[in-house]
């Protein structure tokens, strides 16, 4: 666990029109560890990782990656820092397979033709580094995979690209109790490869079973980021439900002084 | 007598297995890298892998490519396919056999389902050596088997292979180590540990805790079994049986145990406990039961959330003891329990949480095992690999190799 958080937000605001969506967010995520971001639905969840990825323009705040401070104005260029998210639609072509759908739009090329074997062996390695076992041939085509194997190609393209930070938006939402346990699994895989992992989540099973820290949101603020290990399911609950549990949180939440 | 210390000859021995050791949990390993990490010099790695070589443990290999300038090291690579040992795995629901290669691959292994019932050393034997009769039919001629070992769901002795007690299995005291030998007939010795134990073992091998010196692994089948390695070393106890966290009583005067007693961790959060709090008790059994619950739980029945609720809030407090008493690094959940813990994993860590000494739950990291269901089965071809990887030519000669 290192000291300097490789993705650091401070001050962040973000305004739609008149309605100010997150208010001075301060946010952190560290290389090897999984941060949990939860918070109520429309508490900013979203719109705080569309910040960070580029999608959407900040209006105040600092965005520091490995301690230097930077601007991410598109996707393309969160990517180039190595910031990779994973939504909930997972993006996958159906009617490519694994390969082509994990290089879809940065295929290798050797000269003017597609350098199959090298994407064909990249792919494996990464799905091997991940102990991904589930699925059988990386030339299968993706309309013929689980929901859980869906995931798992969607995130391991996402650590294709040596990224440091994967940002996984509810990746358990849809799946079973047996594929759950694997993504959440694989979730962990990747944070105890070292990645910094932030892991958006509505399932508080989930967050407590590979979070090393939690960060709830509430009505567009941080309510706060605690240790995993510091705190219980019913405190966060109260963070998420009213902002403040205890000394945890906002202590000041709509104007109200407690 | 005192010794003045140990001669050149068991340091050699010592080297060559420390060097095997080395290749058969990391894979193949350049000798520039075995140099460094061994802390020995080059000309005593390249005698080492010679006398290796030529007993057949080992291969020498260029490397594919190196991307770098100058000579490139050779690459020792462990015999797979040539030197293998015999792995067992006897749980309450099902017994595997498999054949383990050298460097932890497995090359060929059988299954079948085990019905709930007393427990029949004559047929499960006799299963295990038919499994080990086809799978034998396909190995090839120079091919070596350097020992056999046997996962077993209950308290074995540490001295010779009797299963002392396996609550869970209505069994004690049968010889399974010796019937085993005597069943396959190779002429090799059976060792024989009890399942956590060995899960224990193979996770801090090639698993989750690989690196680990602190490690507690809980295997979940039916029942709840404990391996405990501290600084380490695997806590045996006086006999073998030590680690035996299912029988910790964490409530006094509760749920009654299979071993007599009441309130065990076991009675509380074994398959039983679960299934019976959850109404779903006699339908089914194993491992699909208890995944019924948490999907139904995920689900929205009432009763299966509460069910785990309950059942979580036992295991986070049995872990809680556990973590304050041996200070572990990791803990791992795995058998049934993997499923217990990602479904519960709130009441889980909230209990341990609350509960814990801060110094203690600090950097404590709690995980699934990377191994999955063949952590107990890679436990005991890590258990039968022993001899080899302690002193590997005088190993080989035993076998008659």
């Amino acid at each position: 666990m290192s000291s300097q958080p490789v993705l650091e937000i401070r001050g962040l605001d973000k305004s739609f029109g008149p309605v100010q969506v997150l208010h001075e967010v301060a946010f952190s995520a560290y290389a090897g560890e999984v941060t949990a971001l939860v918070g109520d639905n429309g508490a900013g969840k979203s719109t705080l990782v569309k910040c960070i990825g580029g999608t959407y323009s900040i209006d105040a705040g600092e965005l520091l990656f490995d301690g230097r401070p930077v601007q991410v104005n598109s996707p393309r260029e969160a990517a180039d820092l190595g910031i990779e998210i994973v939504y909930q639609d997972l993006a996958l072509c159906d009617n490519l397979d694994i390969v082509q759908n994990m290089f879809l739009g940065r295929e290798k090329k050797s000269g003017l033709v597609l350098d199959e074997a090298t994407m064909e062996e990249m792919a494996a390695k990464t799905l091997d580094s991940l102990s991904v076992r589930t699925v059988k041939s990386i030339r299968q085509l993706v309309s013929s995979l689980s929901g859980g194997q869906r995931q798992t190609v969607a995130i391991a393209k996402a650590v294709l690209w040596n990224s440091k930070v994967v940002i996984l938006d509810e990746p358990t939402a849809a799946l079973g109790v047996a594929q759950t346990a694997q993504v959440l699994e694989l979730v962990r895989r990747l944070a105890d490869n070292g990645l910094a992992v932030i892991l958006i989540s509505h399932n508080m099973n989930d967050v407590f079973a590979v979070s090393d820290r939690i960060a709830a949101l509430y009505l567009g603020r941080m309510a706060a980021q605690v240790k995993t290990a510091d705190v219980t399911h019913s405190q966060v609950v109260e963070l998420i439900t009213s902002g403040r549990s205890g000394e945890l949180g906002l202590q000041n939440v709509n104007g109200v002084t407690a | 007598m005192m010794r003045a210390g140990p001669s050149q000859e068991e340091i050699r021995r010592q080297n060559l297995g420390a060097l095997l050791r080395h290749v058969h949990l990391s894979g193949p390993t350049s000798r520039a890298e075995l140099t460094s990490r061994m802390g020995l010099n080059r000309s005593t790695i390249m005698a080492l892998t010679a006398d290796l070589t030529a007993a057949g443990l080992v291969r020498e290999e260029l490397p594919r490519e190196t991307g770098r300038a100058g000579r490139p090291s050779l690459v020792v690579r462990p015999e797979s396919s040539r030197v293998y040992v015999l792995a067992f795995d006897i749980g309450v629901d099902r017994l595997v056999a498999a054949r383990v290669g050298l460097g932890g691959v497995i090359l060929d292994r059988a299954e079948s389902p085990r019905d709930r019932g007393p427990f029949s050393l004559g047929e499960v034997s006799g299963l295990l050596a038919g499994f080990t009769g086809q799978m034998l039919k396909k190995v090839g001629a120079d091919a070596v088997c350097v020992g056999v070992g046997v996962s077993f769901s209950g308290g074995v002795r540490r001295l010779d292979g009797v299963v002392r007690f396996s609550p869970n299995m209505g069994v004690a005291d049968v010889p399974l180590g010796a019937e085993l030998e005597a069943r396959l007939g190779l002429g090799i010795p059976v060792a024989v540990g009890n399942d956590a134990n060995l899960g224990a073992l193979a996770e801090q091998a090639r698993g989750v805790g690989a690196g680990s010196r602190d490690l507690i692994y809980l295997h979940g089948d039916v029942g709840i079994g404990g391996g405990i390695i501290a600084s380490g070393q695997l806590l045996g106890g006086h006999g073998g049986y030590g680690g035996e966290v299912g029988h910790m009583v964490v409530n006094a005067g509760g749920r009654p145990c299979g071993c007599g007693s009441r309130g065990c961790l076991e009675a509380e959060v074994g398959e039983r406990a679960l299934l019976e709090a959850a109404g779903r008790f006699g339908h089914q059994v194993g491992r699909d039961a208890v995944r019924s619950v948490v999907d139904a739980a995920d689900r929205g029945d009432v009763v299966a959330r509460e069910a785990l609720l309950r059942v979580g809030d036992w295991l986070g407090l049995g872990v809680a003891n556990l973590v304050n008493i041996f200070n572990p690094e990791i803990v791992v959940f795995g058998g049934m329990l993997r499923e217990i813990y990602l479904g519960a994993a709130a009441q889980v860590r909230s209990r341990i949480n609350t509960d814990v000494l801060y110094a203690s739950r600090e950097h404590l990291r709690l995980r699934t095992p990377v191994l999955g269901d063949d952590t107990t089965l890679v436990g005991a071809a890590e258990l039968a690999f022993a001899q080899v990887l302690a002193d590997p030519l005088d190993a080989l000669a035993r076998v008659g190799a």
